[in-house]
């Protein structure tokens, strides 16, 4: 049982947890009941390999071995030469190509501190580096989703739009902005995604998102990647400065400190301040009661 | 006027007035007196007056430009960030001129007018009341009653009056907040109209789900699980056939204050609503584990019929969300 | 020329009879005195800016296909309400000016009424003889809320119907006549059709009017009762000391109006708010996440989530959990508010008129009682971001939630004695709040120090009113034919030179 306070953004366990056994089958179940407590870990229940995309990665031998030597470098340490997992990491069987994508060109991987919580940084890799890690990892066991292609040709913003209305803003917000789940754990914000990225995140339920492809059409999936790329990244903001589209809370901020506070510096010069008295001590009545409790 | 006069200015008023009821008010002086004034008083604040015009004449100027700017900028159609940036300028630097008119330009005083206490004395009190009551004795016996059926007849309008103001206004509730439109038999369906089979979604998926005949329905709104575990769920006792291979359904209207919880966490298999931060465990029938919610979410039982299709066993068995005052306690 | 004009208009409605009196009024110069002014203009600007916005919006929640310009609702079924906002948006010309122009003020109204209403309970203007004009302020802070709530609900969008579903829960959770009002004001079950054209006519008509009418009111009685004053300079119970309307009361005024036209202008043009086309039309089903109202219901929504998750059941009946911090948090909030100078006129045995407003720090009692009050409040409102500032300071949002549900106990309790014990401080410290003057060293001849004050700032000219030289009353004498007032207080007629 882990303390709360500043250490509840560790994920450590969630992540081993998140590979979940090895590929198959069955049902495990593991759930116990804890008792939810502000400072307990989440509950988290083993994964089976259930999974729909039979795609099988399209990936060359050069590819293979520049994700293995790129695995074997900077992954191996804490997931293990075969990905099998350790103390540190969990094992990565299983997961398909889609999710080490992810992770890696989100940058949630590598982690420099195997316990802290990943957050999205600059990947480490480019694109094609994160995709030959992907292969790799993936062709050292059966099963999970490859890497997903994406068209974006005649998607549909506004079908997008309101698809990201029903199944995304509950978690990511209407504008894309992110925000705090429970537990430490967030949504993170959707600004700088890459329309791949989406794809598989749809694809694969990174973390506590739920798997959500399934309830789309391929179609649909892509009127959500391009809503995402196009509106979530590129709000319109005719009205001036966008306040980072987190809403009334900034709004009431600036109407506060920066509206009525300049109105309120503006009174200031306008009228008069309780001038100091002078030395003559003339103009100063003792004031009645001055010193009183009342 | 310079700021050497010592002498007092004295101010007269015009002398041809025709009529002589003249009443002095509350003014300082009343209406025909002269106000005197200190030549302290007339001074103006700024110490150096030629730049104090200066500078009201420039910020006027500028503002004068920043109306004009507005009125091009929408002539040309500029954006409205162009608008209002000149609007706001024009209106900062007429305010500031105006306001530094009135602050350095104008007799600075201090001024004094008296001030009268508000207390009215009891004598003229008495005056006014004994108006009131002279006039309104009427040499009448019953005077007293007939002000209290007048009272009657008033309060029946006023309580009347409200009839149409309240009542009308829409039905009753009568029983429509206890039951939604789910029943036996209902599919599950979803926004666009499709069916909801058991193969419909993927292993920790969350979807949002209606009956056939009420696509929308703001009460009848529910959410779809499937959970990582495939076998029959058993949230609590009594409910053992409600939640087949691994699917559970759940109201998405808040027992808190109506939000739809859409917020799956999926690892933690916790719905938390986006409103209030209401966290409920699904495992566990919806049970409120942390945030404001009093009670659980209301669970659909699911059966799968021969077609595969998900389909209510029956409809909620208790009101769906926020309490109200004869919904009773929870079940 | 303006003579004549003037002579002409005076022969017919005999302006100059009493009417000098108009022109002389003397307002008093202090800076805190204008912050009601504050909210007063913003109401204009919501006056003007919203006079030019209902010539454009539609009040229904028809259901249209959306065709305009913006892209990703093009062919989405909005209602009405929603649609007409949009092309105020993208379609009319300063029409986005306009919407954001009214929002800001509507922004700036309530949060210059709660600074006002501050500086009137701190100085205590709200005593005798100006009870009822607190009570009128405080209705019109309520109106000024709840019209602003109104009004940001009146687009339809998603964020703005998440609130509008919450009110029809807190309505509900009424004990007994709950249910009934809900239905009665949505004009059905949950939503209805009638929604959106009750708040319009509600939000354009009738909250205005009633704020028109009590504003008169309330400057009304300021004007009768004339203003109050701070001491010092003069002032005295009986006089009013300050600016005369004209001229330098009308040129401030107007000037400050013009002031706050431009900075609503400003962040008009350069700050958004409100950007309901990246909201989306509300749905019954739809929510977003970081989700809050307007600043000025946020003591209620962080209420309604530091709120445990108490309710009460009877057989049959209950007492729903909403209704707690929804309603009679509340309703005890503003009747304390309503009580309060009857409330103090009974703790303090205070029953005489005043005209001399307070220092803050003359009576500690008092201000540290509403600094203690106002955190509590001023607590709640931070807890409604509790999910945004979980996410921004990167905390678990459990912890967070935690926190304000302590907070909101422990700040007050802390705030009280603090704030009494600087009052008590600020008081025995004779220059404090003075300007400080620097002191000229001056170096005699025979070696001593001497300091001298330096004049406060260069040119300063120190002009203040020459004592004016009282003569010897005789009170006991004095009062032999003195007319009483009320209360033990005499008038004794001063001669004024």
């Amino acid at each position: 049982m882990r303390s709360s306070s500043s250490h509840n953004r560790r994920v450590g366990p969630t992540l081993k947890l998140i590979a979940g056994p090895a590929a198959v089958v069955a049902v495990a179940i593991a759930i116990g009941l804890l008792v939810w407590a502000p400072h307990s870990q989440p509950r988290a229940p083993l994964r089976t390999a259930l999974v729909l995309t039979v795609q099988k990665d399209q990936a060359t031998g050069k590819q293979l071995a520049i994700g293995e030597t790129l695995f074997d470098e900077n992954c191996a340490s804490c997931h293990g030469n075969f990905a099998q997992g350790s103390k540190l990491a969990p094992n990565l069987e299983g997961l398909g190509s889609a999710t080490v994508d992810l992770w890696v060109s989100s940058g949630w991987m590598p982690l420099a501190n195997p316990t802290a919580e990943p957050i999205r940084k600059p990947a480490l890799f480019s694109p094609q580096q994160s995709r030959d890690i992907a292969y790799y990892v993936a062709s050292l066991s059966a099963g999970g989703p490859s890497i997903p292609h994406v068209n974006l040709s005649g998607a549909s913003v506004s079908t997008g739009f309101s698809l990201f209305a029903l199944n995304c803003a509950p978690c990511h917000t209407i504008t894309g902005a992110g925000d705090a789940l429970s537990n430490g754990l967030s949504a993170p914000p959707l600004h700088g995604v890459t329309a791949l990225q989406v794809a598989e995140a749809l694809e694969t339920g990174p973390g506590n998102m739920p798997r959500l492809i399934g309830n789309f059409t391929p179609q649909q999936v892509n009127d959500i990647i391009a809503y995402v790329t196009k509106d979530i990244e590129h709000p319109t903001n005719p009205g001036g400065i966008g306040l980072g589209g987190v809403g009334p809370v900034a709004e009431g901020f600036i109407g506060l400190f920066v509206g009525v506070g300049l109105c309120v510096l503006i009174a200031l010069w306008i009228g008069d301040r309780t001038e100091a008295d002078d030395e003559s001590g003339h103009g100063h009545h003792e004031v009645q009661g001055a010193g009183s409790d009342a | 006027m310079t700021n050497q006069d010592t002498a007092t200015t004295k101010f007269k008023v015009r002398d041809q007035m025709p009529d002589d009821s003249l009443h002095s008010g509350d003014g300082a002086g009343g209406d025909e007196e002269v106000i005197p004034l200190s030549a302290a008083q007339m001074q103006v604040a700024a110490s150096n007056l030629l730049r104090a015009e200066l500078v009201v004449a420039v910020c006027f100027f500028l503002s004068l430009l920043g109306f004009a700017g507005f009125g091009a900028a929408y002539w040309q159609g500029a954006s409205d960030i162009w608008l209002g940036t000149f609007l706001g300028i024009g209106a900062v630097t007429f305010g500031v001129a105006l306001t530094a008119w009135g602050k350095y330009l104008m007799p600075r005083g201090p001024f004094e007018e008296p001030r009268k206490l508000m207390a009215v004395k009891p004598e003229q009190r008495e005056l006014v009341i004994g108006d009131f009551a002279s006039r309104g004795k009427v040499a009448i016996e019953r005077r007293g009653f007939l002000f209290k059926i007048m009272g009657a007849a008033a309060t029946v309008f006023g309580i009347v009056v409200a009839f149409p103001l309240i009542r009308s206004l829409g039905p009753v509730p009568d029983k429509q907040l206890d039951k939604t439109k789910w029943k036996k038999g209902s599919y599950l369906t979803t926004l666009e109209g499709k069916r909801v089979t058991v193969k419909s979604i993927d292993v920790g998926s969350i979807l949002t789900v209606f009956p056939e005949d009420d696509i929308g329905g703001a009460l009848s709104q529910t959410v779809l699980i499937r959970l990582q575990e495939t076998g029959d769920i058993v949230t609590r006792k009594g409910r053992e056939t409600w939640g087949p291979h691994g699917y559970v359904a759940f109201s998405k209207v808040c027992t808190h204050a109506g939000c739809p919880v859409g917020l799956y966490e999926e690892l933690t298999q916790q719905l938390l609503c986006p409103c209030h931060q209401s966290l409920f465990d699904v495992r566990i029938g919806c049970e409120p584990v942390f945030g404001p919610a009093p009670r659980p979410l209301a669970q659909l039982p699911l059966y799968v019929d021969g077609s595969g299709n998900l389909r209510a066993q029956a409809g909620y068995d208790e009101p769906v969300g926020p309490g109200f005052w004869y919904r009773g306690g929870t079940t | 020329m303006i003579e004549r004009l003037y002579a002409w208009i005076d022969d017919r409605l005999a302006l100059s009879r009493g009417g000098r009196t108009i022109l002389n009024k003397i307002f008093p110069d202090h800076w805190s005195f204008l912050l009601g002014e504050i909210a007063l203009y913003s109401f204009v600007i919501l006056l003007a800016t919203g006079v030019f916005l209902t010539l454009f919006f539609v009040p229904s929640a028809h259901e249209v296909v959306y065709s305009g310009s913006y892209a990703p609702l093009r062919g989405t079924k909005v209602s009405e309400a929603y649609s007409s906002t949009i092309d105020l948006t993208f379609a009319v010309r300063g029409g986005l000016l306009m919407r954001q122009m009214h929002h800001w003020a509507a922004n700036i109204f309530v949060g210059s009424i709660v600074v006002h209403m501050l500086r009137i309970f701190f100085t205590g203007a709200f005593r005798r003889p100006r009870e009822v004009n607190w009570m009128v302020g405080s209705t019109l802070l309520i109106l000024a809320i709840f019209n602003g709530f109104l009004g940001y609900s009146l687009p339809d969008d998603l964020v703005s119907g998440t609130g509008i579903r919450i009110a029809f829960s807190i309505t509900e959770s009424i004990p007994f006549v709950g249910t009934y009002l809900a239905f009665f004001l949505f004009g059905g079950n949950y939503p209805g059709t009638s929604i959106i054209p009750r708040f319009y006519i509600l939000h354009v008509l009738i909250l205005p009017l009633l704020i028109l009418g009590l504003l008169s009111a309330h400057l009304g009685m300021l004007v009768h009762q004339k203003h109050t004053q701070f001491r010092g300079k003069g002032a005295r119970e009986d006089n009013v000391i300050g600016s005369p309307l004209w001229p330098v009361f009308v040129a401030k005024t107007t000037g400050f109006l013009f002031l706050i036209t431009g900075v609503t202008a400003l962040l008009g043009a350069l700050v958004q708010i409100n950007p309901i086309w990246q909201y989306g039309p509300y749905k019954t089903y739809l929510v977003s996440y970081a989700v809050q109202p307007d600043w000025y219901m946020g003591w209620l929504d962080g209420a309604l989530r530091v709120m445990p998750s108490w309710e009460i059941h009877f057989p049959g009946h209950m007492i729903p959990n909403a209704f707690f911090p929804g309603v009679l948090m509340p309703g005890v909030t503003f009747a304390l508010i309503y009580l309060w100078p009857f409330l103090e006129e009974k703790l303090t045995g205070d029953r005489a008129e005043h005209h001399l407003l307070d220092r803050p720090r003359d009576r500690p009692l008092r201000t540290a009682t509403g600094a203690a009050v106002f955190a509590f409040y001023f607590v709640l409102f931070g807890a409604s971001a509790t999910d945004v500032l979980a996410n921004y300071l990167s905390l678990s949002l459990n912890f967070v939630l935690w926190s304000f549900r302590i907070l909101c106990i422990v700040v007050p309790l802390v705030v009280f004695p603090v704030t009494y014990k600087i009052c008590k401080e600020l008081q025995a410290t004779p220059g404090a709040g003075k300007r400080k003057r620097p002191n000229i060293v001056i170096r005699s001849e025979e070696g001593g120090y001497e300091a001298v004050p330096a004049a406060q700032y260069p040119g300063y000219v120190h002009d203040e009113l020459e004592p004016v030289p009282i003569d010897e009353v005789d009170v006991k004498a004095a009062l032999v034919g003195a007319e009483p007032v009320s209360d033990g207080i005499y008038r004794i007629p001063r001669e004024y030179r």
